[in-house]
């Protein structure tokens, strides 16, 4: 159970960093951060039943489950797309405003 | 080629293009790269037709289920193509095809583009046939990852903003999608909708509440996509700010297709026709509460984002029905919709750059500027004035087919009147957006305030024109002939045959009143108090965190409505 709670702190803490930080740098990590929160549940719970890795000959052992890992293989490279992406935008933003404020770059897009 | 070779060619031949138009990159420049590129985009655009054709007699005898390269149904990749896909596709390309078309005109141009486009277009393909959870996920991050970089291709920092927006909300809900899989998959142990289906049916409960929480996770972080409200605010900004190419296939086709593989994946679901019903019922506010937004806009191009969120309510309380003839309907005027918007965001985004001012309350004599870019047969007057027709919905267009369709499905009931005013605040919004041709006033200097902002040496060139002048006479086509192709998707869709004709007294008669009430509203909207009433709406506040709240907000409510009904 406690292994859980830490995942849902985590996933907490992404999130409240996304909506609560004003820096897109910030804003960018947040999301990195929760998406590891849910690659580490995959994880967690795909080794539910046991812990061993899947290889052939391993009789009388217990595997992890091992679609949840391939799954989460993708996912994170989906997220470092996404990641890679969202800091590349940051830059183009503070590269045009001197700033990486969501607030202030909004207040000047207003008065563009 | 079997069967399910062919099926998956929609998917890999635009893939197969992007790589090409890569390698393109890679020439630095010259005769052979363009060739290269034109290549590639013509075999992911183009050949995609030849697929389908060739597909559709297996469609109209029911389609083909099968998993991608063969693989076993256990740990290989599940794929439908029935009469959905079919028609999606068909969706996708034209749209797509048009837009491409555009911006070899106007922009963005090069290899980079042209790969970034193919990929979002074999994405497209592959989002109308999955059948396997996880398969979606991918799709739909491809799909993202593809139009944020579109966005940004406009250079303007406030794309750069928008797209970040996008990102980070639709990022976010993803994560929440994450959750709903591993719900399913938890419950289940499969990824397939099928196998979903058959093991939540052998379970005494039928999955219980993480079943039912799954399946919002699921359809919140789709309905994002979708932009239906409430969690619409992303993309206002988003298609506003791209270049004219990208909001025609943003607005045309990206809305629309996560809407129809949602509804593939909520068939599936012992609580998704409560999901859909619920979906449905926010289209519909969605569809008024967005045209009163829009009609308050001063942006050209804004007031055109706000008029696909408001279409896509009608589409979305449609598809919320979920019967086959509904599902019809919303088809159509997904369909429709992408031809007519699609119209409207190129034309009006020609123009705008020829003008050089965005402000509907300032440009006027829009005829005159386009006649100084090459302009000289009034093409581009033509083709706004057929998209703006189609989207009031006046016969013989196809808006008027498709928005009569929904109408009927909803005879009597609030939702029925709510469309309706919806409508006559559309008419009331592109009474105001034509002000554009009205002869520049005197006193006002009718050049001088454009040539600053203006494209430097826009010259509307020959691609620009066939685009407008393909989707415009799709746009009078799909009209003229509505009931034969409402007739021929219905058959595509499995449904009964539509009973009446588009162009009935009644119906006609029905649009007369909604131009007579939108020419009244839009009296109103020209008045003093409603220029302030505008510019109050136009001024509500909007932030990021209020995104992410709507998101949360949305997701919480359905949670709760679901559990509600299990």
């Amino acid at each position: 159970m406690i292994r859980r709670l830490l995942v849902l702190a985590l996933f907490g803490t992404g999130l409240a960093g996304l909506v609560t930080k004003r820096n897109l740098i910030k804003k960018a990590y947040a999301l990195a951060i929760m998406n590891s929160a849910i690659v580490i549940l995959f994880v967690l719970e795909g080794a539910a039943i046991g812990s061993d890795a899947p290889l052939l000959g391993g009789a009388g052992k217990l595997f992890v489950d091992p679609i949840p890992q391939a799954l989460m293989l993708t996912a994170i490279v989906v997220g470092v797309c996404v990641s890679a992406l969202a800091l590349t935008l940051a830059y183009r933003l503070y590269r045009h405003f001197g700033t990486l404020d969501i607030d202030e770059i909004k207040r000047r897009i207003g008065h563009e | 080629m079997s069967d399910s070779e062919l099926a998956m060619l929609p998917v890999f031949l635009p893939l197969a293009g992007a790589a090409l138009s890569l390698l393109a990159k890679a020439l630095h420049g010259g005769a052979k790269a363009r060739a290269l590129e034109d290549s590639g985009a013509f075999i992911g655009l183009a050949l995609p037709w030849a697929a389908l054709a060739a597909m559709l007699p297996r469609v109209l005898a029911g389609g083909v289920s099968f998993t991608v390269s063969g693989w076993s149904g256990a740990i290989g990749i599940a794929q439908r193509f029935d009469g959905l896909t079919w028609l999606v596709d068909v969706l996708g390309l034209t749209g797509a095809g048009a837009a491409y078309l555009y911006s070899r005109g106007n922009g963005p141009k090069g290899p980079l583009f042209t790969t970034v486009y193919l990929i979002q277009a074999s994405a497209l393909a592959m989002t109308a046939a999955t059948a396997d959870l996880f398969n979606l996920f991918v799709c739909l991050e491809i799909l993202g990852l593809a139009s944020y970089v579109l966005v940004a291709s406009s250079e303007k920092p406030g794309a750069f903003l928008a797209a970040f927006s996008y990102l980070a909300v639709s990022s976010a809900a993803m994560v929440f999608f994450l959750f709903g899989l591993f719900g399913f998959y938890r419950v289940t142990g499969t990824l397939s909708y099928e196998g979903i289906q058959a093991a939540l049916v052998a379970l005494p409960d039928g999955g219980g509440a993480i079943a039912t929480m799954s399946t919002a996770c699921l359809a919140a972080a789709i309905a994002i996509r979708v932009a239906v409200m409430p969690v619409y605010g992303w993309l206002p900004d988003a298609h506003a700010l791209a270049p004219h190419a990208v909001s025609a296939i943003l607005s045309g086709v990206l809305i629309k297709t996560p809407l129809f593989a949602l509804g593939r994946l909520l068939g599936y679901l012992p609580s998704g026709q409560e999901a859909m019903a619920l979906i449905g019922s926010a289209g519909v506010v969605t569809a008024l509460a967005a045209v009163v937004v829009a009609l308050s806009q001063k942006d050209a191009k804004r007031l055109l984002a706000y008029h696909s969120i408001s279409q896509i309510g009608y589409v979305v309380a449609a598809w919320g029905l979920g019967a086959p003839a509904a599902m019809a309907a919303a088809f159509l005027h997904a369909f429709y919709h992408a031809l007519f918007k699609g119209l409207l965001f190129l034309s009006v985004g020609t123009i705008t750059d020829a003008a050089g001012t965005r402000n509907v309350y300032e440009l006027r004599g829009a005829a005159g500027t386009l006649g100084k870019s090459g302009d000289r047969f009034r093409l581009v007057g033509v083709a706004y004035a057929v998209g703006a027709l189609s989207i009031m919905a006046l016969p013989p267009l196809n808006g008027f087919a498709s928005k009569n369709a929904i109408g009927y499905l909803f005879k009597g009931g609030w939702r029925y009147w709510a469309l309706f005013a919806a409508g006559a605040c559309t008419v009331a919004s592109f009474l105001k957006l034509s002000m554009i041709f009205l002869p520049a006033r005197r006193g006002a200097p009718a050049d001088a305030a454009g040539v600053a902002g203006s494209v430097p040496g826009l010259r509307i060139g020959g691609t620009m024109k066939a685009s407008m002048l393909i989707l415009a006479s799709l746009c009078v086509a799909t009209g003229l002939f509505a009931d034969a192709t409402t007739a021929a998707v219905s058959r595509l869709l499995g449904a009964p045959p539509p009973a009446g004709g588009a162009f009935t007294a009644a119906n006609l008669l029905k649009a007369l009143q909604t131009l007579a009430l939108g020419a009244a509203v839009f009296g109103l909207a020209m008045s003093k108090p409603g220029k302030r009433l505008a510019a109050a709406i136009r001024g509500r506040p909007r932030s990021f965190a209020g995104l992410v709240m709507a998101f949360l907000g949305g997701l919480a409510v359905l949670a709760a409505a679901l559990a509600r009904f299990g």
